[in-house]
C-alpha cells in the first residue's frame, strides 16, 4: 500500500517525461524547454526565498549573467559548449556572493529593493556595454549543444535539461535535510535565535545566495544555447518577478515549488494564445498567475500534497504524514537544529 | 558653468518632488498596512492616461480633468484594497505574497492600459505651458514645468497638513497609523482608515504620475519599475514613516540624477541612482523591514 503511494508522482514524472516524444509540434517542444530551463530559476528561488528567508527580485540579473557569459566564452574564447554552461555557473556563483553582502545587513522588503537594483543595474549594463554584448541589437550566433558531431536536437535538450533539473532537485532535497539546510530554515524563522543556537548566519546566507545565483546561471547558459540568440529584452525585471511568481504559484515552502510553479507559470501564458485575442493573453495570464497567488497563498505544491494526503488517508492507503517531505519539514525550529547538531548531525 | 549649475538644480529638484511625492503615497501606504505595494507605479500610470481622456477625448478643463483623475485612481485604490489585500490578510499571506500579487496586478494594468490606449506614447501638448517659451534669468534658463509642480506640490503639501494635523479624520489616520490596536480602543474605525489611507496612497501617485506628463509623456514609461523603485527610494531615504522626509529624499535623488548626467554621463544615470539606493540601505542605521 504504501508503495502505491508512491508510485503516482513517478508515473506522473514519466508522463511528463513522455510528452516530447508523443508530441511532433516543435514549438510545444520548444516551450517545455523554455518551462524546465524556468523551473531551474525557481528552484533556486525557493531554496533562497522558502528555505532560507531572503527576498530576491533580481534574479533575471543571474539569468542573464550566465547567458551572456557562455555566450562571450564559446563564441569569442572558444569554449566548447559544456565548459561554457559549467563556467557561467561558476561566474554567477561569485557573483551571487557578492549580492549575499546587503542582506548581512538588510533585509525583507529593502533586501528586495536591493535586488531589484542590482537586476536592474545589470540589465542597464547588458544594454549600454555595446562592445561586450552589442546592446540592443542582440548577440547572434550561439552555437547549440553538440552531443559527438551532431547539433542536440530540441528533444534531446529537453532531456538534458530535464536531467539537469533532476540533479538540482535532488540537491536541493539533500541539503535541506541536512545540518545547513535546518539552519537555513531556523534562520528564516528568527535570524536571532539561530545566532543564538550557534549557527552562522552569514555563512548560510552567502552559501544560499550562491546557490540559488549557480541556478540561474546555469538555466541561463542553458536559455543561451536553446535559442542561439540572447536579447536584453529577456532580462528586464518583470523577468525577475515572473521568476519569483513562479516560485510563489509552486509553493515557497515545498522543494517541488520550483518545478511545479516553473511549469504552470510558463504554460499558462502558452495556453491563453488564442487566434485573434493575441492581446489580451498576457493580461489574461497576468490575472490569472494573481488570483492563483491570492487563493493559494502557500502555492500548488503543498494544495496537491495536502489532496493527495488526504484522498490517501480516505481510500486507507498508508499513514498521512509520510508522503509530505519537504512541506511537513518546513518548520525546523533553532532548537532542533541544535539538537541534530548534538546527536551528530555534523 | 554657474548658470548650467542652478539651470540644473531648479529642473532636478522639481522632477525630485515629484518622485518624493511617489514616494510619499507610499510612506501612507506602508505607515497604517506595513507593506509596499508593487503596482505603486501603475496608480501614475492610471492618473496619466485618465487625465489624458478626460481632457483630450471629454474635452474638460484641465482643472477638473485633474481632481476626477485622481478621484478615479482612488477608487480603484478602494478596489485594490477589497480584491486584493483583503483576500490575501483573510488566507495570513505573507509579505512576499502581497509582493507578488501586487507586480502581477501591475502587470495586468500595464497590458490592459495598452489594450485601452495602445502602446504608443500619447502627445499632450500646452500642458504646463510647456509650449510656451521657457522663462530667462540672465544666462538660467527655468521651465514653466518647475514652477508649477513647485506650485502644485506647494498647495499639496500645506492641504495635507492641514488635514492630518487640524481634521479628526487626519488624526485618526496618524493614530491609526502609530498604533491600530490602541486606536480601535479610542473607537477609531481602523478598516474605514485603512480604506481611505489605500485612497490617499493612490491618489497622491496618481496626482504625481499627471504632474511627469512633459517628462514622460503619457506613456507606459510610467508605468515601468524604474520610476517606481524610485519613488520606494525616496521613501526609504525619509526612513519608511516620515511623509515629508520623502519628499526631501526625492529633492536629493532628483539633484544627484541631474548632476550625475551634468558631469557624468546620461547612459549611467540610472545605473548610479541604483547603486546610491544600495549603498544607502545598506549604510542606515536600522534596516529592519
Amino acid at each position: 500500500m504504501e508503495r502505491f503511494k508512491k508510485v503516482i508522482p513517478l508515473l506522473a514524472v514519466a508522463l511528463f517525461l513522455v510528452i516530447p516524444l508523443v508530441d511532433d509540434n516543435q514549438y510545444h517542444v520548444y516551450m517545455l524547454n523554455r518551462a524546465l530551463i524556468n523551473c531551474m530559476v525557481a528552484t533556486g528561488l525557493v531554496a533562497l526565498t522558502g528555505f532560507a528567508g531572503q527576498m530576491s527580485l533580481g534574479h533575471a540579473a543571474f539569468y542573464g549573467i550566465g547567458a551572456y557569459a557562455t555566450a562571450l566564452l564559446t563564441v569569442r574564447v572558444g569554449f566548447p559548449v559544456w565548459l561554457g554552461i559549467i563556467s557561467a555557473g561558476a561566474i554567477c556563483l561569485l557573483v551571487g556572493m557578492v549580492l549575499s553582502l546587503p542582506s548581512f545587513k538588510v533585509s525583507g522588503f529593502y533586501l528586495s529593493l536591493v535586488t531589484i537594483s542590482f537586476g536592474n543595474i545589470v540589465w542597464m549594463l547588458i544594454v549600454n556595454w555595446h562592445s561586450l554584448t552589442r546592446g540592443p541589437l542582440g548577440f547572434p550566433g550561439i552555437p547549440s549543444i553538440t552531443l559527438g558531431t551532431q547539433p542536440l536536437s530540441r528533444v534531446g535538450f529537453f532531456y538534458v535539461s530535464a536531467v539537469v533539473l533532476g540533479l538540482m532537485t535532488l540537491a536541493l532535497y539533500r541539503l535541506s535535510r541536512s545540518y545547513i539546510g535546518r539552519g537555513m530554515k531556523a534562520m528564516s524563522d528568527d535570524e536571532q535565535a539561530t545566532e543564538t543556537a550557534g549557527i552562522d548566519t552569514k555563512r548560510m546566507k552567502v552559501l544560499v545566495f550562491s546557490l540559488s545565483a549557480l541556478y540561474g546561471g546555469i538555466a541561463g547558459g542553458l536559455y543561451a544555447h536553446l535559442s542561439n540568440f540572447l536579447s536584453p529584452e529577456s532580462f528586464v525585471f518583470s523577468e525577475s518577478a515572473n521568476f519569483v511568481a513562479m516560485a510563489v504559484v509552486g509553493g515557497l515552502r515545498s522543494i517541488y515549488g520550483g518545478v511545479v510553479g516553473g511549469l504552470v507559470v510558463t504554460i499558462i501564458p502558452e495556453l491563453l494564445r488564442v487566434k485573434g485575442w493575441e492581446i489580451y493573453y498576457l493580461m489574461g495570464s497576468s490575472l490569472a498567475i494573481l488570483l492563483l497567488v491570492i487563493m493559494l497563498p502557500s502555492g500548488i505544491a503543498p494544495a496537491v500534497q495536502n489532496v493527495y494526503n488526504r484522498l490517501g488517508a480516505r481510500l486507507g492507503i498508508g499513514g498521512s504524514g509520510s508522503g509530505s517531505n519537504g512541506n511537513g519539514s518546513g518548520n525546523g525550529s533553532a532548537a532542533a537544529v541544535r539538537g541534530d547538531s548534538k546527536s551528530g548531525g555534523r | 558653468m554657474l548658470s548650467l549649475v542652478i539651470q540644473n538644480a531648479v529642473a532636478g529638484s522639481a522632477i525630485g518632488l515629484l518622485y518624493g511625492l511617489i514616494g510619499l503615497g507610499v510612506v501612507l501606504f506602508f505607515q497604517t498596512t506595513n507593506l509596499m505595494n508593487f503596482a505603486h507605479i501603475s496608480s501614475a500610470m492610471l492618473g496619466a492616461y485618465l487625465c489624458y481622456t478626460y481632457t483630450v477625448m471629454w474635452k474638460l478643463p484641465f482643472a477638473l480633468a485633474i481632481v476626477m483623475a485622481v478621484m478615479s485612481v482612488a477608487l480603484y485604490g478602494l478596489l485594490l484594497k477589497r480584491f486584493v489585500y483583503a483576500p490575501l490578510a483573510k488566507r495570513k499571506g505573507g509579505r512576499l505574497e502581497f509582493i507578488i500579487a501586487t507586480l502581477m496586478l501591475s502587470v495586468f494594468l500595464l497590458n490592459a492600459v495598452i489594450v485601452v490606449w495602445g502602446g504608443v506614447p500619447l502627445p499632450f501638448q500646452g500642458l504646463f505651458g510647456s509650449d510656451r517659451f521657457p522663462i530667462f534669468l540672465g544666462n538660467v534658463v527655468i521651465q514653466y514645468h518647475s514652477l508649477f509642480v513647485l506650485a502644485y506640490i506647494t498647495v499639496f503639501v500645506i492641504a495635507l497638513q492641514y488635514f492630518f494635523t487640524r481634521t479628526m479624520t487626519g488624526k485618526s489616520l496618524r493614530a491609526v497609523a502609530q498604533n491600530p490596536r490602541a486606536a480601535r480602543l479610542m473607537g477609531i474605525n481602523v478598516d474605514r482608515m485603512l480604506n481611505l489611507s489605500f485612497m490617499l496612497s493612490t491618489g497622491v501617485t496618481a496626482l504625481a504620475g499627471i504632474l511627469l506628463i512633459p517628462v514622460y509623456f503619457v506613456s507606459l514609461d510610467l508605468g515601468s519599475g524604474i520610476i517606481g523603485v524610485k519613488g520606494f527610494a525616496c521613501a526609504v531615504m525619509g526612513g519608511m514613516k516620515r511623509p515629508y522626509q520623502a519628499l526631501l529624499g526625492g529633492v536629493l535623488i532628483g539633484l544627484a540624477e541631474n548632476f550625475v548626467v551634468l558631469f557624468v554621463s546620461s547612459t549611467y544615470r540610472d545605473v548610479i541612482t541604483f547603486l546610491f539606493l544600495i549603498i544607502f540601505l545598506v549604510l542606515r542605521k536600522q534596516a529592519e523591514a
